[in-house]
């Protein structure tokens, strides 16, 4: 028998092939994100008299605390499963959200009109103006005095958007205040800001979807690629809401 | 019979690989895209912690807004062992910094200088002051959190006053 020729394969599919598994990698690659949670750190001041702070009620403060054996404890109790923090940070911001109850520990609230802002708006803008003018005046009194009026125009547009009689707001004086220990372990002081960072979304998620319809998560997306400015003041009123006032105690031992 | 004989004669078409620039043009091209260089490689091992909801930092890289610095043990096993003697387990590493002996760049009181250095280097058209440029913090899960602190009052000593707690995001899983 005469031998034949071996034929050529027929590589006409290849590209399918190789779009295949182009697109294949295309929809299984996540690329390594760098993800953080990003925190501010206080000013320095420098100055020479210490001030005593006036103290501040304990209903207002929800300490977390954690050890050098890695335990936790939430408002003074023992907390054994880190993911309860979300939940229980929840309770203290709506507890007394709707009906301010003193017997209670958790933070008031304040509900406050539109003409009630409306005074709060004049009486600042005078204050800040008789400021200026006092001959004498330390320029950051008279910054910090405009900085109150900028958050009564905050206030202010917050409650045109919101669209209700009143705005209710928690007492200025709570806060989330992060206790920990030198040896702490890193891994523990995330899950703690993670659960915070939890807490406060959920509860902005559901303002979110009750007043614009939409959710948190949608709206913060879309301020980071468009910086539009009805999406900075939809994102004003939640914060206002619901605030993000955490402090983070430098650990002693 | 000669019929047959032709056809087994006739050679396969070849394949028209004119598409093939096409293909290796898109992953490129995709690569490219998807891709941000780090800045570089730590000398330290970190294993990141999880957490939810957290904030992507690509924005603030491609604006260069952002500065790292990395919280482990030592890659080097001497190096570690050497250091575990002298009660430091978990040393500080901060990148571009010119690594003149191993032992400096370890050094918490280098961080000022550093991070005026790369305040310096950064292109004259940003607008960001120091106070908003951030120091992304990636620390391995088992580091001790106080060093957190010791960063962040070296930080507040030069007002560059925002940091970020680098963590592995599980939330979509």
């Amino acid at each position: 028998m005469a031998r034949r020729g071996i034929p050529e394969i027929n590589a006409g599919s290849m590209a399918d092939i190789a779009f295949l598994l182009l697109i294949f990698f295309l929809v299984t690659t996540t690329m390594d994100k760098d993800q953080a949670y990003v925190r501010s750190i206080p000013k320095k001041i420098e100055t020479d008299q210490v001030q005593i702070p006036p103290p501040i009620e304990e209903r207002n403060i929800c300490a977390i605390k954690a050890n050098a054996l890695n335990q936790l404890m939430f408002r003074e109790e023992i907390m054994t499963n880190p993911d309860e923090i979300s939940d229980r940070l929840i309770e203290f911001y709506t507890t007394n959200e709707k009906k301010n109850d003193p017997a209670n520990n958790f933070p008031m609230y304040s509900h406050i009109t539109k003409s009630e802002i409306d005074a709060g708006l004049r009486a600042a803008e005078k204050d800040a103006e008789d400021t200026e003018n006092t001959p004498g005046a330390m320029p950051e009194i008279i910054d910090y005095k405009w900085n109150i009026v900028g958050e009564w125009e905050t206030k202010k547009q917050a409650i045109e958007l919101y669209g209700k009689n009143s705005l209710p707001e928690i007492h200025g004086q709570a806060h989330v205040r992060i206790e920990i220990q030198k040896a702490t372990e890193y891994k523990l002081f995330a899950k703690i800001q993670s659960e915070i960072e939890e807490a406060i979304f959920e509860l902005r998620d559901g303002a979110a979807m009750d007043v614009f319809g939409e959710s948190y998560g949608t709206i913060t997306r879309r301020y980071g690629m468009d910086k539009s400015v009805e999406d900075k003041e939809k994102l004003a009123l939640l914060k206002i809401l619901y605030p993000d006032r955490f402090i983070e105690v430098a650990p002693k031992k | 019979m000669s019929k047959f004989r032709k056809e087994e004669k006739k050679a396969a078409p070849g394949v028209n690989t004119s598409s093939l620039p096409d293909i290796v043009f898109m992953l490129l091209f995709f690569f490219m895209v998807a891709t941000t260089s780090k800045e570089s490689d730590p000398s330290v091992k970190v294993t990141q912690p999880e957490g939810v909801r957290t904030t992507d930092m690509t924005p603030y890289k491609q604006r260069s807004e952002i500065d790292f610095m990395y919280v482990g043990k030592p890659l080097n096993p001497a190096r570690a062992a050497k250091y575990a003697e002298m009660g430091m387990e978990y040393l500080l590493f901060m990148d571009n910094v010119a690594q003149s002996t191993p032992d400096e760049l370890y050094n918490v009181t280098a961080i000022r200088r550093w991070k005026l250095d790369k305040f310096d280097a950064k292109p004259e058209r940003m607008s960001e002051p120091i106070e908003g440029v951030i120091t992304c913090i990636k620390a391995d899960e088992g580091a001790p959190s106080g060093i957190i602190f010791d960063i962040r009052k070296e930080l507040q000593e030069i007002n560059a006053l925002t940091v970020a707690y680098a963590v592995r995001d599980n939330g979509n899983i």
